[in-house]
């Protein structure tokens, strides 16, 4: 059973009395364990489709499972649930909290699935960090680190729930390619230790890194 | 997330934006402050304006005077004696629901002691005066029944006449005094009396330290050849909410007997309340100075709750996109709400007490924080924090993780 099966996804925009057709029935299949990239041009509906798989977003049609789970039907609570335990979403943007320490940031997920206490929280944070090379800067603030750095803060946060997926907003999109590269071993390491990662690039080098690549074009999957 | 941890979470918020934080705790307690200081000040003002009444005649005392004459007078009219000794001693008898009757004689007269003359009023009246106007002896008494029944030569000054005619209170007991003409002899000075409204306001009762009482049948005797028509009549009731009854039996008694309406019966309280009107305008102008600051307040912490939700809906966006339920994003920021309340209240309440002591000392007012102010308080705060609260809050939480990462 696949890990990710969405099946005619479509979603629809409405801005004033237009109608702005992001996705136009997408069908994508990922595997455990698989490691893919998602690449196409500007508004073709990469970042919505992410969104959509990493249940930020709703979609207008169609349907997901996500780990045998039917996400179409859930909202709030339940969405926020499978948010929490299933998902680890990585921004574009990274989206650091800049006035908490680098292991509060990465374990923010853990005080929203509640069971462990802070102390507990933190130390798993730490231990985590230690493995992406981040170890001496747990105390820090994000405006204190560079880019990679950063970069690497989110991956650990997104991945401190041990999520079914991982999900990457254009991972390298804000960083030079010296950091870029640090990234991307990164996910090497992460895809090699077992998990599922999906990303979207607009770079070729970074998609070739996958072992498969699904193209979009306005809003469909393109063969 | 336990609520408990939701209230940790606030609480390290409210630290961690120190900038707003600050803005709205000193919204709240300048608003919570002047609130208290206001509630405070407003409760000794209106026990000034109590007890200035109480002082003068307070409630329960009715006045008895003679009416204007029409303009074309009845035989009946010009025939009545209008009012007089003869009533007062009648309703003294007769009226049940009267508690004290002072009749009274007024004229100036020539005072003289010695060397030392002048112009002055004398009141010549009955004992009941003094339950009336709830006046005391400093030295010596006052008048007594013996003394209008005797229609003795006695007086008891004022204590600035006292003052004035032999120096002190207590070297006037004693003395004689000669009242246009007729020797009298001093057998009490009365306490010195004084209110004020304020401290920059005179004496309002020093012309009651200038002034002489002898018994109203001497008065009769001495200086009117037995003409016993009153000045005054001051008449109190058996119970202090017994005017309204007292007016009415009086009124039906005095008409019985004058065959004509040719006197009228107010309540008293009616002039010492358009004295002590004059000083409730302070008393309104507090009390609106006080809500126009706390809606000041409340509008300034409601500014700056919605503005720093605004600059942080991104940043909930982030924090549902990790597992965060709307329910947790609102439960933070009322938890935010509720510290900041908290401390602003209790912060406020201090202030409004220093304000208030403050105020007080200077101004020589009767002041305090009672509990049930502290309590307004505390629950104005919570209350204003809260509506300023619940609306970001709510706001918040309603956003898809989308929309608000998205949120401009
Ligand atoms: N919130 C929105 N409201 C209206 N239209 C939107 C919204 N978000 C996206 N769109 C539209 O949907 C289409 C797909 O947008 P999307 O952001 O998914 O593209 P993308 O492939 O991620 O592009 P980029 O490579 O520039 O990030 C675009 O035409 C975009 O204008
Ligand atoms: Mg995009």
């Amino acid at each position: 059973m696949a890990l990710i099966e969405a099946r005619a996804l479509t979603k629809v925009y409405r801005l004033g009395r237009v109608d702005v057709a992001a996705l136009r029935g997408v069908d994508i299949d990922v595997a455990r364990g698989e490691y893919v990239a998602i690449m196409g041009p500007s508004g073709s509906g990469k970042s919505t489709l992410m969104h959509i798989l990493g249940c930020l977003d709703t979609p207008s049609g169609g349907a997901y499972r996500l780990d045998g789970e039917e996400i179409g039907g859930l909202r709030g609570r339940a969405l926020a649930r499978v948010r929490n335990r299933k998902v680890g979403f990585v921004f574009q943007t990274f989206n650091l909290m800049p006035r908490m320490t680098v292991e509060e940031n990465v374990a923010l997920p853990l005080q929203y699935r509640g069971g462990l206490r802070r102390r507990a929280r933190l130390k798993r944070a730490r231990a985590l960090l230690e493995r992406f090379g981040l170890g001496e800067r747990i105390g820090h603030r994000p405006d204190e680190l560079s880019g990679g750095e950063r970069q690497r803060v989110a991956v650990a946060r997104a991945l401190i729930g041990e999520p079914a997926i991982l999900l990457v907003d254009e991972p390298t999109g804000n960083l030079d390619s010296e950091a870029g590269a640090q990234v991307l071993r990164a996910f090497r390491e992460v895809h090699a230790a077992g998990n599922t990662i999906v990303l979207v690039t607009h770079d070729p080098d970074v998609g070739a890194e996958a072992a498969r690549t699904i193209r979009l074009a306005d809003g469909r999957v393109a063969a | 997330m336990s609520f408990l941890e939701a209230l940790l979470v606030g609480l390290a918020e409210a630290r961690r934006h120190f900038a707003q934080t600050l803005l709205s705790l000193l919204g709240l307690i300048l608003g919570t402050g002047s609130i208290v200081a206001v509630l405070a000040l407003f409760g000794g003002q209106s026990k000034i304006t109590q007890d200035y009444v109480a002082e003068v005649g307070g409630f329960g005392t009715v006045i008895a005077r003679d009416r204007e004459l029409s303009q074309r007078p009845t035989a009946t009219e010009l025939a009545s004696d209008r009012l007089t000794y003869g009533d007062a001693r009648y309703l003294k008898q007769r009226a049940t629901t009267l508690g004290a009757v002072a009749p009274g004689f007024f004229e100036e007269m020539d005072y003289r002691v010695g060397g030392v003359s002048f112009q002055g009023p004398v009141i010549g009246t009955t004992p009941d005066y003094a339950v009336i106007n709830d006046i005391r002896p400093l030295v010596g008494r006052y008048l007594s029944d013996l003394d209008v029944e005797r229609q003795a030569r006695v007086m008891v000054l004022g204590w600035k006449y006292a003052d004035s005619l032999f120096g002190a209170a207590e070297t006037a007991l004693g003395g004689l005094v000669t009242l246009a003409g007729r020797n009298f002899t001093v057998v009490g000075v009365l306490e010195r009396e004084e209110f004020y409204f304020a401290p920059w306001s005179g004496n309002e009762l020093e012309y009651r330290n200038r002034r002489a009482y002898i018994p109203i049948t001497t008065a009769f005797s001495q200086y009117t050849g037995d003409d016993e028509h009153l000045s005054f009549l001051t008449l109190k009731a058996a119970h202090p909410t017994g005017a309204r009854a007292a007016q009415q039996q009086v009124t039906a008694m005095l008409l019985l007997r004058h065959g004509v309406q040719d006197f009228d019966i107010t309540p008293s309280g009616a002039g010492a309340n358009d004295d002590a009107q004059f000083f409730k305008l302070f008393d309104f102008i507090f009390l609106v100075v006080g809500v126009v600051s706390l809606i000041a307040g409340g509008v300034v912490i409601a500014n700056i709750l919605l503005a720093s939700v605004v600059e942080r809906v991104r940043e909930f966006g982030t924090r549902m996109a990790l597992g965060a339920t709307g329910f947790q994003i609102f439960a933070q920021v009322i938890a935010q709400v509720v510290v900041i309340a908290v401390i602003g209240g209790l912060l406020g309440l201090a202030l409004g007490w220093g304000l208030t002591g403050t105020v007080a000392y200077f101004m020589k007012m009767p002041a305090a924080v009672t509990p049930t102010i502290a309590l307004v308080a505390i629950g104005t705060s919570l209350s204003v924090g809260f509506a300023a609260g619940i609306y970001p809050a709510f706001r918040a939480a309603r956003l898809s993780p989308v929309e608000a990462l998205r949120y401009a």
